[in-house]
């Protein structure tokens, strides 16, 4: 069945390569790909590389690295302006530092266009184009657009006398106490551990509230008026005082999370929307089958619940010699065959058509909703000075979740620290 | 000994007589600049990979920050990057966590190392069979050893909670968390001081001992009053080893906590990870080695003035 | 110093004896433990790891290491461990083995500045040149490469090296070198022909403690290497932080097969090792 399937796909594939002639520029041995090595690569690795090779005999050659040695690297050789790597993977929150060094994609986008008749820039999602583009600039094609949805045991909450999934805070509240079943099972999972994922457990909450980070441009600090300190106490809370939340996630990042939905620790959370496909896997997880998809509640209606948008997009740096084969692999990988295969295997895409197929909605169940709240969302903040600014929002959020202060207290204390990280940065002065 | 010293003599001096035929004045100079001739590679590579990267980041601690600009495009910046860091609090929370774990794990370690170091110094047989089981923990990889520990402190599936009957969050609470790393640490480290202080130990004249036994002293006496301060020089060598290489913990911390939870477990290495290659703060990044390699610094040469010392002695 | 020879009977001298078996044997338990339990969780299935409570006794399957083994991956990354160790270990000897020797023999001005620069290298915290170094070599252009990891080993290979060896040097008679010079003998002759033959054990000693430096590191090949030239604790560190859930068989079964040839190595030169610890440990 699959290996049929492949080898469809390698013939479509080819076929929109049939004209390898048009290249102006003479044949690479191979393209240097860096990115990230998170598994969601898998197809391209395993089957659109090896397919591109067929088509063209270019060879892929991947770089993948863990997060902080693929920021690295490319913040090194991009900075350097060396030509060494022909397709940049990034993702939303390096689109300040790294577009100065991409391509400008809008005319890309024209060639790829005539290239190929069936690339259609209107099927991506509107949040993605905004995830992809810095300062009016578009610097990559989206790829992986991932976003933050509730994923509930459907099952459990009717249990408990609850048909509908929680639409506002206090429902959400009343439902997380009454399926709350210490130590077996707790209500509520989140991304404890003082990481890469604390901003993206928090911010739904923040952003929901009508809550809002900074401006960028001036400098003023929002995070600590009332809608942001409301919002992080309800989120402390669920942990300190109603203790809906398992005790060990407050050592979950990615990996540990979706373990605790695979071994039943939540009945309820909020996280990446493809992390859907690994805990309702029954061949990988206790609670296969058992999971259903809403967005994420808001304060006082459904309507209000807003999520981050955060991904991966493909670019050609302005430095490689190959831009041409690297638009046309990037092309490839983009293409809606190819990313229907890719969302089978744990990748979530940017474009609406492969989002809405109901073979797919059949298949997989969470895509509309992810479609949905990436409409809504705010992507992940893309200037540079964020990271820093990350970094000290994590030592936040996670002393408020052991009661080591309130959110008040601790709100206060960062914007502080965000006060001296802006001027530092030269921010406004 | 003095059959074979004799013999190699011989070979080397006969297979050197056709190097010395033909002495010129250039060759005695040459011989003469032996002892140059030989550190110059030595001092190459240090420029290379040592000298040269330092000064960089000498200058790096004092160029000014701008995330969005390429390196060696800011301006000069004073002291700024040192008062940044001596004012940002997650900073000093990592320096009074790195004195705590530094502290901690080396006073352990030289405590657990004396008592195995002792109890594998008493000659029966098959002692040697406990001295070859105890290297295994100090030869592990740091990183595996850490996400091994991970697993056995795993809350639901971990066998150490599993036999304390408790569902404790390791790795998951603050007070918890820190003890947790400081456990990896001495589990891997409190050998190594042993072999060390087992070496010593194996190196102590045995006459003081035999002397004061017979004298009718208690082991316990014999131990305090002759055995110690024999292996005084080799604790004191433990210790500023261990001192050294507890201030940089790293590894372990990196895979079990990141510097978590609450900043708890946030060393100074850990802190300037974050620093340089998340937050592309390059310039606080080189400030805060740069504190950290005065640090060492002093803890060098105490420990050179202490082994230049005793060798006077 | 011999345990068993003060005063007392013989009864007294077997409990003694007992108690002190005893106390080794729960030392050791404590301290292979936890290994021990990590090479069990290697052979046990994914159902047989998180069995609650946990499985003491099981048929055990070597489906974990199978599938270690079976990755391109693994192997790839164990030759990367290999060649870089073995490059920093002969690099480092190669260099630093003479100046050893010039440290051990011939005080010369300047000298003893570098050996504290040395040693200073050796005690610096690796995260200290890690970001100078890594801009350094992307502009020599060799990130990534596995040459630029063997040089950034030899930041503490080098003057581990240099460190034994000078002290194995030092306790080598002078006499033989001396009689050598007298026959005229020219300086790098008498290195070569007399001292270097005798000094193997040393060499091996620091070969071992340098060899298991590298192919420990983490920090170092995690910056400067990509998915070709990455070495085995770089993979192992992919275990945690990934989003698949976590698998413990395949994380344990890798572990093990990265200790092993270090604890191979070190049982067969153990001898050598703890004289390379405390020579270069204690002479300073």
């Amino acid at each position: 069945m699959t290996t049929l399937k492949r080898r469809a796909l390698l013939g479509a594939s080819m076929a929109t390569l049939a004209a390898p002639q048009i290249m102006a520029q003479s044949k690479p041995e191979k393209l240097v790909y860096v990115g990230d090595n998170g598994p969601w690569h898998w197809v391209m690795v395993e089957e659109v590389a090896p397919a591109f090779e067929k088509a063209t005999g270019i060879k892929i050659d991947f770089t993948l690295l863990p997060v902080d040695p693929w920021r690295a690297r490319l913040r090194a050789e991009l900075g350097a302006g060396s030509a060494g790597i022909d397709v940049v993977q990034w993702s939303v929150g390096m689109a300040g530092w790294i577009s100065p060094h991409m391509e400008d994609h809008e005319p890309l986008l024209a060639q790829m266009k005539s290239r190929h008749a069936d690339f259609d820039w209107d099927d991506y999602l509107t949040g993605t184009k905004k995830a992809a583009t810095y300062d009016g600039k578009l610097s990559g094609i989206p790829y992986r657009i991932t976003t933050g949805i509730f994923h509930y045991q459907k099952a459990l909450l009717e249990q408990a006398g609850f048909s509908q999934p929680p639409g506002t805070w206090d429902e959400f509240l009343k439902v997380a106490l009454a399926v709350n079943k210490p130590p077996d099972r707790y209500a509520f999972g989140i991304f404890g551990r003082q990481g890469a994922g604390m901003f993206v457990g928090f911010n739904p909450w923040l952003y929901s509230n009508g809550g809002r980070l900074l401006d960028f441009k001036t400098g003023e600090i929002f995070i600590n008026d009332a809608k942001g300190v409301e919002a992080l106490q309800f989120y402390a809370d669920l942990v300190t005082k109603y203790k809906v939340v398992p005790p060990e996630a407050m050592t979950w990042e990615f990996d540990e999370i979706v373990a605790g939905g695979q071994s039943d620790r939540y009945a309820m959370v909020q996280m990446f929307a493809p992390y859907g496909t690994l805990i309702n896997d029954p061949k990988i997880s206790k609670t296969g089958g058992k999971w259903a998809w809403t967005t994420v509640p808001g304060p006082h209606a459904k309507a209000e619940g807003r999520t981050w948008i955060d991904g991966h997009s493909l670019g050609v740096p302005k430095y490689t010699r190959n831009k041409e084969w690297s638009l046309e692999f990037i092309q490839m990988a983009c293409s809606r065959q190819w990313q229907k295969r890719a969302m089978e295997r744990g990748n979530a895409p940017p474009l609406r058509s492969v989002l809405e197929d109901p073979d797919m909605i059949e298949k997989i169940g969470w895509p509309p909703v992810a479609a949905q709240a990436i409409e809504t969302g705010f992507p992940t903040p893309a200037y540079p000075v964020w990271d820093t600014l990350e970094i000290q929002l994590r030592s936040t959020l996670s002393q408020t979740l052991f009661g080591q202060k309130t959110a008040k207290q601790a709100l206060d204390d960062l914007a502080g620290d965000w006060q001296r990280s802006l001027r530092r940065a030269g921010i406004g002065r | 000994m003095g059959g074979t010293t004799t013999a190699v003599r011989q070979t080397g001096v006969r297979t050197m007589q056709g190097a010395t035929s033909g002495t010129s004045g250039m060759r005695r100079w040459l011989d003469r600049q032996f002892a140059r001739i030989a550190v110059l590679p030595t001092t190459a590579m240090m420029v290379l990979i040592f000298g040269i990267p330092l000064l960089f980041s000498l200058y790096l601690s004092f160029e000014g920050w701008s995330p969005d600009e390429a390196l060696f495009s800011g301006a000069f910046a004073g002291t700024a990057n040192y008062e940044d860091l001596l004012t940002d609090p997650q900073f000093l929370k990592s320096l009074s966590v790195t004195f705590i774990y530094t502290a901690t794990t080396v006073a352990t370690e030289l405590a657990g190392g004396l008592g195995i170091a002792l109890l594998l110094n008493i000659d029966l047989p098959w002692i040697g069979l406990f001295r070859t089981a105890l290297v295994v923990p100090m030869m592990i990889t740091p990183i595996v050893a850490a996400l091994c520990w991970k697993l056995l402190l795993d809350p639901d599936h971990g066998v150490v909670n599993y036999w304390i009957g408790s569902h404790i969050v390791w790795l998951g609470r603050p007070d918890t968390a820190l003890i947790s790393v400081m456990v990896v640490n001495l589990w891997q480290n409190a050998p190594y001081v042993a072999v060390l202080l087992l070496a010593g130990l194996r190196s102590l004249p045995s006459e003081p001992v035999e002397a004061a036994s017979i004298d009718g002293a208690s082991r316990l006496q014999v131990f305090w009053h002759i055995t110690l301060p024999l292996l005084k020089p080799y604790i004191l060598v433990a210790l500023l080893l261990r001192t050294i290489f507890e201030f940089r913990a790293f590894d372990n911390i990196y895979v079990m906590t990141s510097g978590g939870p609450a900043n708890a477990t946030m060393t100074l290495s850990m802190f300037t990870y974050l620093a340089s290659f998340v937050r592309f703060d390059l310039s606080l990044g080189a400030a805060a080695s740069w504190l950290m390699l005065l640090m060492c610094l002093l803890l060098c040469l105490f420990f050179i003035a202490v082994i230049r010392r005793r060798e006077a002695n | 110093m011999n345990a068993l020879s003060g005063v007392g009977s013989r009864r007294s001298k077997l409990v003694f004896a007992g108690s002190i078996y005893l106390a080794l044997i729960a030392m050791t338990a404590v301290f292979l433990f936890p290994l021990l339990w990590v090479i069990g969780l290697s052979l046990k299935t994914r159902l047989q790891v998180f069995a609650t409570p946990p499985l003491f006794i099981w048929w055990p399957t070597l489906e974990n290491y199978v599938g270690v083994l079976s990755q391109a991956d693994f192997l790839q990354a164990f030759v990367n461990s290999l060649v870089v160790s073995s490059g920093a270990v002969i690099l480092s000897i190669c260099v630093g083995v003479p100046a050893a020797y010039a440290f051990a023999r011939f005080p010369f001005r300047g000298g003893s500045f570098l050996f504290f620069s040395l040693l200073v290298m050796r005690m610096l915290p690796p995260i200290a040149v890690l970001v100078p170094m890594y801009i350094l070599f992307s502009k020599l252009g060799i990130t990534t490469t596995r040459f630029s990891v063997i040089l950034a080993y030899s930041t503490f290979s080098l003057p581990l090296v240099v460190w034994i060896m000078r002290g194995f040097f030092e306790d080598l008679p002078r006499e033989l070198e001396e009689s050598a010079w007298v026959d005229g003998a020219s300086r790098y002759a008498a290195f070569r022909h007399v001292v270097l033959p005798l000094i193997r054990p040393g060499l091996v000693a620091a070969s071992i403690l340098s060899l298991q430096l590298a192919w420990n590191d983490f920090l170092f090949s995690a910056v400067l290497t990509n998915n070709a030239t990455r070495t085995l604790p770089v993979l192992m560190a992919g275990f945690s932080g990934g989003d698949t859930g976590v698998d413990w068989g395949g994380m344990t079964a890798s572990g093990v097969l990265v200790i092993l040839p270090v604890l191979i190595f070190s049982f067969a030169a153990q001898r050598h090792l703890v004289a390379g610890l405390s020579s270069g440990a204690v002479k300073g």
